[in-house]
This record gives structure tokens, C-alpha cells and sequence, in this order.
């Protein structure tokens, strides 16, 4: 009779926390990180009666927790792909849109600047078609300066994103090695594993990878080591390491991350960071500088090729030309840990030399030495530093004032603050040289039939460029200039004076005359306007091969390219990350019509078992009022 | 696959499917309304690198043409000056020979000379025409004040010879307005190749009547004298003063050499001569106010009525060189106008087919994208009604 009372007690018992546990699912069916449990019962051991074993009832072994073990690793690296490309993909998306919006990217500017130009080459003295150049430049170098501003407020966004994300990353780190210490004390003292601590911490391990991206090995008792993917720890067992910011040496506002150990800091380098912080940093590197170096590319090879341009020809008041945009010059920024007293000045030498790739210079203690500032390559290096004899790497000419002292070291950026530094520094649209500084006229009375073509402009500073010259034919094939030397005349040949050029052409009577002389204010002369106006599709830039245009058209693809393989990688991933996280929960999720079921199920066998002890109370009554009468 | 779906999984899972529904329905729906397939370069990045390229080209052609009316403007000023011009030297030809008939008395001739004298101020202005923007057409790049001033020995040039070339295609210029020098300056004489004319110093009466080249031999550009020994003998004398051919003189016969064909009437005195020179340029204005001094004369002596008829004689050959020289700088002017007509063709050809090439690349296919639309939200509403199906489903809702 106990026998029966002692099974159907302990089917209610077994019954009761089969239902406690459905309701647990139940009331956690939407509790992210939720891993389904499962009361595991198990018959008692039978009782010896001679005749065999009679069964006792049931036992709960242990409430199991749902879990596909197989996919952890791999949810992990999900989570943290998942992270890395919504950073990059978010920048560089609005990124992309900046740059090739008709409003605010940089082509249709530089278009109109051109074409403002030939307008003035078409009417060279024509006060509104210079003023309308001068505001289409000022508009030109405002949006230099704007989507190098939307560069830098990327970079900066990075910066904090990176500092919040540390802040995020210690949080947790700390709750993790927390919880290591609550399962392993919990699990050694109970022998039962603490399911919901193991969910907790699974979760917060799949944020942190999300954040910055780890892998995990599983230690003694039940804890768990987490490290970066470039292999630093980040918690061992109830330790969790401290994350820090180090300032970059060369650029104190962008950080980079450190570990904190007993034994200093240990610089996490930026590629070996995934997640979003690994994101963030990854689009400082891959999207933030080369666009910064290409857009700067273009803006000091504008500003010089204008510039030096300029200079070639004379304005409406007669005088020689000068600058239209200030000229960008290259960034040097001295290492903060630099003892000496060493400064660096740069300049550039021409615009299609220029690179873009910034550069470290270091000294020994004897000697400079160039390296890539990404790769770390070593660059060639030529010159020795002094300003008769400048350092020239990348295009980018550099002096050294003052002592280093040795270890010290600098970055040099050739291009990548020129959008920012470009802009126009003439006011005065009659400034804009038009015109040739000079002139060829024939004499009317000449009787050959030589004549004259355009004349160029070889050496503007040539101090005696506009001194009258006078050529004169002292026979069919000899000329004289100003009278005196004889110099032989091919027809078509260029003739080269004070420095200025020109070809004669066709066949001159002895006597005839061609004189050079100074293009005066007010002159109405377009050829260094058609000059001007030409650069645009002149082949500037690395080295001669590509022109303004060119590059505005490549900036415009390779920020496009950058977003959209972003896209499509997040595209992607999120595809896997959907599937593993449906995988996954074909395991550990809750279904409610199966705990319904399940409830039904369990529902009906504690009735049941009820009934058996209704039915040991009444064969007990039974028996005793068999006893009784 | 497995049976088991979590049940927070089908509602995630039904949720993404009607966000992503969403989300293609806004797209299609921004490309009908803005009508480019994309306004991001992360949406097609190639294809966004070469619109700015596009762009960038066909904004040149406008650029072009907006230089190509300026020119054509000039131009046309230009032209319409070019043929006021002729249409004075036509005057100035026809009182000319109406001024070298022998009838004309020294009275009927002044009141030529006072016309030909408002010609001549008609021809100065002219040469001073506005290019109505406040320059002046004809001053080559000097062209901010008059290039033609009025001076007691004559007419004096300021401006220079400098053309501006424009740009109105690609790698096409044109050249704008010819300059004053070459216009009205560089103007042959004579009769194009050479020029026979008589010596002041002549006291003959002997006149020249016609110069031309010889059929036979080619002039090749020496200069000769004629002179005459008083007693019916010419001799003919390079620049060296070497003797190349003499004979005998006959009034209205023609002496040949060296290419060169004169005809000389009338009687030369000893001593008188003729030279023969490589027509050497003049300008327009010298011309004329030869031709009033030569109207202007009053010949008193047979030697200055010979004079005189030398002096028309020349002038009569002169005008006719400005005449065709003006015609031949005008036909210049016609053929640049002629290539502006052209490049302007070829420009909006070249313009056409850019923005097709542009259209190709980033319009939106308004038929695909409007059936695309409807295709995407028949999708969408499936999404949301397969939803509210699924979402009703509970085993809890049946267990009441």
C-alpha cells in the first residue's frame, strides 16, 4: 500500500516540475538567449521481492537545457561578421551618398568651375564671366573643404564608437568572469549544471563578440575563456582583462585599443580587432584614408595646376598672374614620443608627382629612413634633408630644421589634409590672368610670306619675359634678335627668348620683322584662359596619367565600390546569421503548441497519478473497514 | 531542416519577411518617383563613376556652345562690317573712274573730293565698330580702346595682330574677329603681284595705262626701273642697276620683261622712269586719301595732268586689291561661321548621344519598375496575410 502511495507521490512530484519547467519555457518563449529545459526523468530503481523487481515511481534526474553545442563557434563569428559589417556598411553607405549626390559630391563643382572657365576664355573681358568663375571656385573649394569634413566626422564618429565600444567591451568582460565564478562555485557545489547562468552567459558572450569579436575555449568547472580573434585574452576563468584607448602618437584624436596588464599595456593592433569596434576602425583605414588621399589628391593638383598656370599669363591690370587657391601643402605630425628638437617642412614639387600613400620618417641616430604608413614597407628615399637637397619621397619634398634625436619619428600625409586646407585666395576677379604676358605681331611691311603662331610660355619667371624683342630676318634661313646674332630659321621650328616661344613658319624676305612685346592691362587676349580651361582634362595627376575629371569619376566608384560590397556582405552574413539563429533555435527555442502538448501530456499523467493515489486511499479503506467489521 | 521551429522564430522570421517586403516596395517606389535607378554610387558604383564622366562631358558641350554663340555674335558683326565696307570701296571705286575722266572739270571735281572725303571718315568709323559688349572688333587683343585714330599724317593702328582662338567642340577652335592690322593694314597694291609705278620727279607726260603678268615667263618678285632717254629708247634696270632688256619706245605699246607686261602712252621726257616693285602692303586708308590728293590735284602742267592720270591709275588698282582682299577676309570670316554651324551639329549629336548613354545608365525603366512595384507588393501583402494566418495559430487558443 506505501509502495502505491510512494510511486503516485513521487509521478506528482516528477509530473509538478515537468509542468514547472513547461511554464518556465513558456513564460521565457520570447527571453532572448532563452535555452529550452527539459525535465529528464528516469524510473527508480525496482524493489527486490523475491519474485523480481516491483518498480517505485519515477525520479527527475536533472532539468536539461536544450542546447546544439555544434553551433556556438560559429554563432560567435557570426555575431561578430554581423557587428564589423553594419559598422562598415552604415559609414560608408552615407559615405557613398555624400560623395555622389549631384549636391554635395565633388563632380559637379569641379564641372562648373571649367566651365566658368570657358566662358572667360570665350570673353575674356567680361567682369560677370570672371565673377561667376570666381564664385564657381569659391564653391569648388567649399566642397573640398565640406566632404573632408564629412571625412573627418566619420573618423571622429569612429573615435567615439571605438571609446563606447570599450566602455561596452569592459562591462562585458567583468559580467562575464562574473558569471564564470557563480557556474563553476554553482556547479561544484550542486553537481547540476545552472542553466540559466550557462543562457546568461552565452548571450553576453555572443554581445562582446557582436562588439569586438572572440573565440572561447571552455576551462575547469565550467567557465570559459574568452579571447579577441587576434588571439589576446579578454576573460580567463573569473578574470576578466581591462580594455583600454591609446592615443595614436601621430594623431592624439584617434584612438587605438590596449589591453591592461600587470606588465603595461599591450597595443591590440586595429586588424586583428572584428566586431563593430573592428568595423569602425575598418573603416578608418579602408574607407576615412584612401578617401582622404584621393579627394586631397585631386584638390592639390587642382590648386597647383591652376595655380602655376595662372602664373603664366597677365590679368586685366597687366600684371603677371598669381595664385587662385592657396596651395594645400603636405601634413607632417611629429610622434609623441619625440625627444628631439626636429621639425619637418614640406612642399610639393609637382602636382603629377604627388602620391597618396602617407609615409614615416625615422631616424636612427645617423640616418633617415622612410617606411609606409599602412604597410610598413620601406620607401625609397632620396636627398639628404637640407633644403638645398630635400628628402623627396611620394612627391612630397621634405626639409628637416632642428636635431633628432634617435627613435624619433614623424608621418608625412601628401594629400590626405589638401581638401581641407584648399582655398581660393584671389578676390579680385580681374586678377585672373587671362591673357599672354606677350605678343607677336609681324610688321606690316613685310613682303614674305612667313608668319607667326601662338606664342607659349616656357619660363614665367623669366625676368626679362616681357621685354620687347624684336626678330629680324637677315636672310631667307638667318635671323637676328634685337639686332644682333644670326641664328639659323627652320620654318616651324620653335623660337625660344627670355622665356617665352614661339614657331615662325613660311618663307620671310630679308628685312621682315616680328616683334614680341608685352600684352598690356585691359587686353582681351584668351589664350592662357584656353590654357586654363584645358587642365581639366590635362593628365595631371600620378604621374601624368590621369586627369581632373579622371579622378573625380574614380573617387566617385571606389566610395561606391567600398558601400556596396559592404551591402552585399552584409547582405550575406545576415543571410547566415538568420539561418544559424533558425538552426539554433530548432534546438534551444521554445514552441508553444509543443508545450501546450506537452502540458496536456503531463497534465493528464498527474491526473493519473492522482487517481493512483485515490485508489491506494481507497484499497486502504477497504481493507480497514474489512478489519473494522 | 527539422519539425521543430521556435515559435519566437516564426514570428522573427514572418516579421523579416514582410521588413523586407517593406523595404523593396520603398525602394522601387523612390526609383519611380526620383526616376534613376539610383542616387547612391554604393547602388552601382561603375556605372555611377562614369555619369560623372558623362556629366562632366556634356556640360563641356555646353559650355562649348555657350563659347560658340559668343564667337558667332562677333562674327556676324564682323561680316555685316566686312560688307559695309566693300559697299564704300564700291563707292569710292565708282568715283574713282568717274574723277579720271578726262571731262571733269577742277570744280566738279572738288564736290568728289568732298565725298570722297566723308567715305573716308564712314571707312574710319567703320573700322572702329563696337563689338557691343564696350570692345572694339577689330583691335585684335587691344581692343578696349578705338584701334583706329585719325592723326594729321594719316591713320594710325593701337591695336595688335593677336586672334583669340575659343573653343567651341572638342579640340575644335575657332578664331574670333580678324584683327584691324589684318583687316585694313596688310593690303596689297598694284595689281596683286607687282606694282609699275611712275617717278615723282617724272616731267614727261608718259602714263601707264596697263600692268599685267606675262602669260609666258612667271614674275619672280625683283625690282625694276624703266627709264627713258628723252630720244625714244627705254631701258629696263634690276635692283642692281644692270641693264635686263632696253629697245625702242612706242607710245601705247606694251614693253615685256621678266614676266612682267606694261604698258606706258604718252611721252616721257629724258630722264623719267617707272619703277616696278613686288606689290608692297598698304593700308585702306592710305589708299583713299591717295586717291582724294590725286582727285585734289588741279593739274596745271601736261606733266601734272600725266601725274595725276598715274595717280588714278594706281588708286584704280589699289581699290580693286582692297575690294578682293576685303572679300577674301569675309569669305574667312563665312568659313569660320560655317564651322561654327557645323561643330554645333556635331555638339548636340555628341550631346544626344551622351544623356542616352547617361538615361541607359541611371533611368529608371518606368513599365519594368511600375510592374516590378506591383509584384512587390502582392509579395508584401501574401507576407502580411500569411502572418495573420500563422499568428492565430496556437495549440493554447484550442485548449479552452
Amino acid at each position: 500500500m506505501t509502495d502505491i502511495l510512494a510511486t503516485g507521490t513521487s509521478a506528482l512530484l516528477a509530473f509538478q516540475r515537468a509542468m514547472a519547467t513547461i511554464s518556465n519555457n513558456v513564460a521565457n518563449a520570447n527571453t532572448p538567449g532563452y535555452s529550452r529545459q527539459q525535465v529528464v526523468l528516469a524510473a527508480k530503481p525496482g524493489q527486490f521481492q523475491g519474485y523480481g523487481f516491483v518498480g517505485t515511481g519515477v525520479d527527475v534526474t536533472t532539468v536539461q537545457r536544450m542546447v546544439n553545442t555544434m553551433l556556438t563557434g560559429q554563432l560567435q563569428q557570426s555575431s561578430s561578421e554581423m557587428g564589423r559589417l553594419t559598422s562598415l556598411d552604415g559609414l560608408a553607405d552615407s559615405l557613398a551618398q555624400y560623395f555622389s549626390g549631384s549636391s554635395t559630391g565633388i563632380a559637379q563643382p569641379m564641372s562648373n568651375f571649367f566651365d566658368a572657365l570657358q566662358a572667360v576664355s570665350s570673353n575674356p573681358t567680361s567682369v560677370a564671366a570672371r565673377q561667376s568663375l570666381l564664385g564657381s571656385a569659391q564653391n569648388l573649394a567649399t566642397t573640398f573643404n565640406s566632404l573632408q569634413g564629412q571625412l573627418q566626422q566619420v573618423d571622429s564618429q569612429v573615435d567615439q564608437g571605438v571609446t563606447a565600444g570599450v566602455a561596452t567591451v569592459n562591462q562585458l568582460t567583468k559580467q562575464i568572469a562574473t558569471l564564470n565564478q557563480q557556474i563553476s562555485s554553482q556547479s561544484s557545489s550542486t553537481g547540476q549544471p545552472p542553466n540559466d547562468l550557462l543562457d546568461q552567459r552565452d548571450q553576453l558572450v555572443l554581445q562582446l563578440s557582436n562588439e569586438i569579436g572572440v573565440t572561447t575555449t571552455a576551462g575547469d568547472n565550467g567557465s570559459l575563456s574568452v579571447f579577441t580573434t587576434g588571439g589576446q585574452a579578454l576573460v580567463l576563468g573569473n578574470q576578466a582583462q581591462q580594455l583600454t584607448t591609446v592615443s595614436d602618437p601621430y594623431q592624439p584624436a584617434r584612438h587605438s585599443l590596449a589591453l591592461t596588464s600587470a606588465g603595461g599595456s599591450i597595443l591590440l593592433p586595429d586588424n586583428s580587432i572584428s566586431g563593430s569596434i573592428g568595423g569602425l576602425l575598418q573603416v578608418r583605414h579602408t574607407v576615412v584614408d584612401p578617401m582622404e588621399a584621393q579627394l586631397g589628391q585631386a584638390a592639390a593638383g587642382l590648386a597647383s595646376a591652376v595655380n602655376s598656370q595662372n602664373k603664366n599669363g597677365v590679368d586685366l591690370y597687366g600684371n603677371m598672374g598669381g595664385d587662385v587657391f592657396s596651395t594645400p601643402t603636405p601634413a607632417v605630425f611629429a610622434s609623441s614620443k619625440n625627444t628631439g628638437s626636429a621639425t619637418l617642412t614640406t612642399s610639393v614639387g609637382s602636382a603629377s608627382s604627388l602620391g597618396t600613400s602617407n609615409f614615416i620618417l625615422q631616424y636612427d641616430g645617423t640616418n633617415w629612413s622612410a617606411s609606409d604608413a599602412t604597410t610598413g614597407a620601406a620607401v625609397s628615399l632620396s636627398g639628404s634633408g637640407t633644403s638645398a637637397s630635400p628628402f623627396v619621397v611620394n612627391g612630397v619634398s621634405v626639409v628637416v630644421g632642428g636635431s633628432a634625436s634617435a627613435g624619433d619619428s614623424f608621418l608625412v600625409q601628401p594629400s590626405a589634409q589638401a581638401a581641407g586646407q584648399i582655398a581660393v585666395t584671389m578676390t579680385d576677379p580681374n586678377r585672373l590672368a587671362a591673357a599672354s604676358p606677350v605678343r607677336i605681331a609681324a610688321a606690316t611691311a613685310n613682303t614674305g610670306n612667313a608668319s607667326a603662331g601662338q606664342l607659349s610660355i616656357t619660363d614665367s619667371t623669366n625676368s626679362n619675359l616681357q621685354s620687347p624683342v624684336n626678330i629680324q630676318f637677315t636672310s631667307a634661313t638667318t635671323y637676328s634678335i634685337n639686332g644682333s646674332g644670326s641664328y639659323t630659321y627652320t620654318s616651324g621650328s620653335p623660337i625660344t627668348v627670355n622665356g617665352w616661344s614661339v614657331a615662325i613658319s613660311g618663307t620671310p624676305a630679308v628685312g621682315d620683322q616680328f616683334a614680341v612685346s608685352a600684352n598690356g592691362a585691359n587686353s582681351s587676349d584668351n589664350s592662357n584662359a584656353n590654357l586654363l580651361a584645358g587642365l581639366d582634362s590635362t593628365n595631371l595627376l600620378n604621374g601624368g596619367t590621369t586627369s581632373l575629371t579622371q579622378a573625380v569619376s574614380q573617387i566617385t566608384s571606389s566610395v561606391g565600390s567600398i558601400a556596396s560590397q559592404a551591402d552585399y556582405a552584409l547582405n550575406a552574413r545576415t543571410a547566415i546569421d538568420t539561418q544559424l539563429t533558425t538552426q539554433a533555435s530548432t534546438t534551444s527555442g521554445v514552441n508553444l503548441d509543443e508545450e501546450a502538448a506537452n502540458m496536456v501530456k503531463y497534465q493528464q499523467a498527474y491526473q493519473a497519478a492522482s487517481q493512483i493515489i485515490n485508489i491506494a486511499n481507497e484499497t486502504f479503506q477497504t481493507l480497514i473497514a474489512a478489519v473494522h467489521t | 531542416m527539422t519539425d521543430r521551429i521556435s515559435t519566437a522564430t516564426m514570428y522573427t522570421q514572418s516579421l523579416s519577411s514582410i521588413m523586407q517586403g517593406e523595404a523593396a516596395v520603398t525602394r522601387t517606389q523612390q526609383q519611380i518617383s526620383s526616376g534613376k535607378k539610383w542616387t547612391s554610387a554604393a547602388d552601382d558604383p561603375v556605372g555611377a563613376g562614369l555619369a560623372v564622366l558623362l556629366d562632366r562631358a556634356n556640360s563641356q558641350l555646353t559650355a562649348f556652345g555657350n563659347n560658340a554663340s559668343t564667337v558667332s555674335n562677333r562674327l556676324n558683326l564682323e561680316t555685316n562690317a566686312l560688307s559695309t565696307v566693300n559697299t564704300h570701296i564700291t563707292r569710292i571705286q565708282e568715283l574713282a573712274i568717274e574723277a579720271s575722266n578726262d571731262s571733269q572739270s577742277a570744280t566738279s571735281r572738288s564736290a568728289i573730293v568732298a565725298e570722297l572725303k566723308q567715305e573716308y571718315s564712314s571707312l574710319v568709323a567703320l573700322a572702329n565698330s563696337s563689338d557691343g559688349t564696350g570692345r572694339y572688333l577689330f583691335g585684335g587683343t587691344t581692343d578696349a580702346t578705338a584701334p583706329f585714330s585719325t592723326t594729321s599724317s594719316g591713320v594710325t593702328y593701337t591695336g595688335d595682330q593677336t586672334q583669340r582662338q575659343i573653343e567651341v567642340g572638342p579640340n575644335v577652335s575657332v578664331g574670333d574677329s580678324d584683327s584691324g592690322s589684318d583687316v585694313f593694314q596688310c593690303i596689297p597694291t598694284g595689281n596683286g603681284s607687282f606694282a609699275a609705278r611712275a617717278s615723282s620727279a617724272n616731267t614727261g607726260t608718259a602714263v601707264v595705262s596697263s600692268s599685267s603678268l606675262d602669260a609666258n615667263t612667271a614674275y619672280t618678285g625683283g625690282t625694276y626701273s624703266v627709264t627713258f632717254d628723252g630720244a625714244g629708247n627705254y631701258q629696263v634696270l634690276d635692283a642692281s642697276n644692270n641693264v635686263v632688256t632696253g629697245g625702242t619706245y612706242t607710245a601705247g605699246s606694251t614693253i615685256s620683261f621678266a614676266g612682267v607686261n606694261l604698258t606706258i602712252g604718252g611721252q616721257p621726257a629724258a630722264g623719267d622712269s617707272f619703277s616696278v616693285k613686288p606689290a608692297p602692303s598698304q593700308d585702306l586708308f592710305t589708299t583713299v586719301q591717295n586717291l582724294i590728293n590725286t582727285v585734289g590735284a588741279n593739274p596745271q602742267t601736261p606733266a601734272q595732268t600725266a601725274a595725276q592720270r598715274n595717280g588714278f591709275f594706281a588708286s584704280i588698282e589699289d581699290l580693286q586689291q582692297i575690294s578682293s582682299h576685303i572679300d577674301n577676309v569675309n569669305a574667312g570670316v563665312g568659313a569660320r561661321l560655317n564651322t561654327l554651324d557645323e561643330t554645333a551639329s556635331s555638339r548636340s549629336d555628341q550631346s544626344t548621344s551622351l544623356q542616352n548613354t547617361l538615361s541607359n545608365l541611371q533611368d529608371v525603366d518606368f513599365a519594368q519598375a511600375a510592374s516590378q512595384l506591383s509584384l512587390q507588393s502582392t509579395a508584401l501583402q501574401a507576407a502580411q496575410l500569411s502572418f495573420q494566418k500563422v499568428q492565430s495559430l496556437s495549440l493554447f487558443q484550442l485548449l479552452k
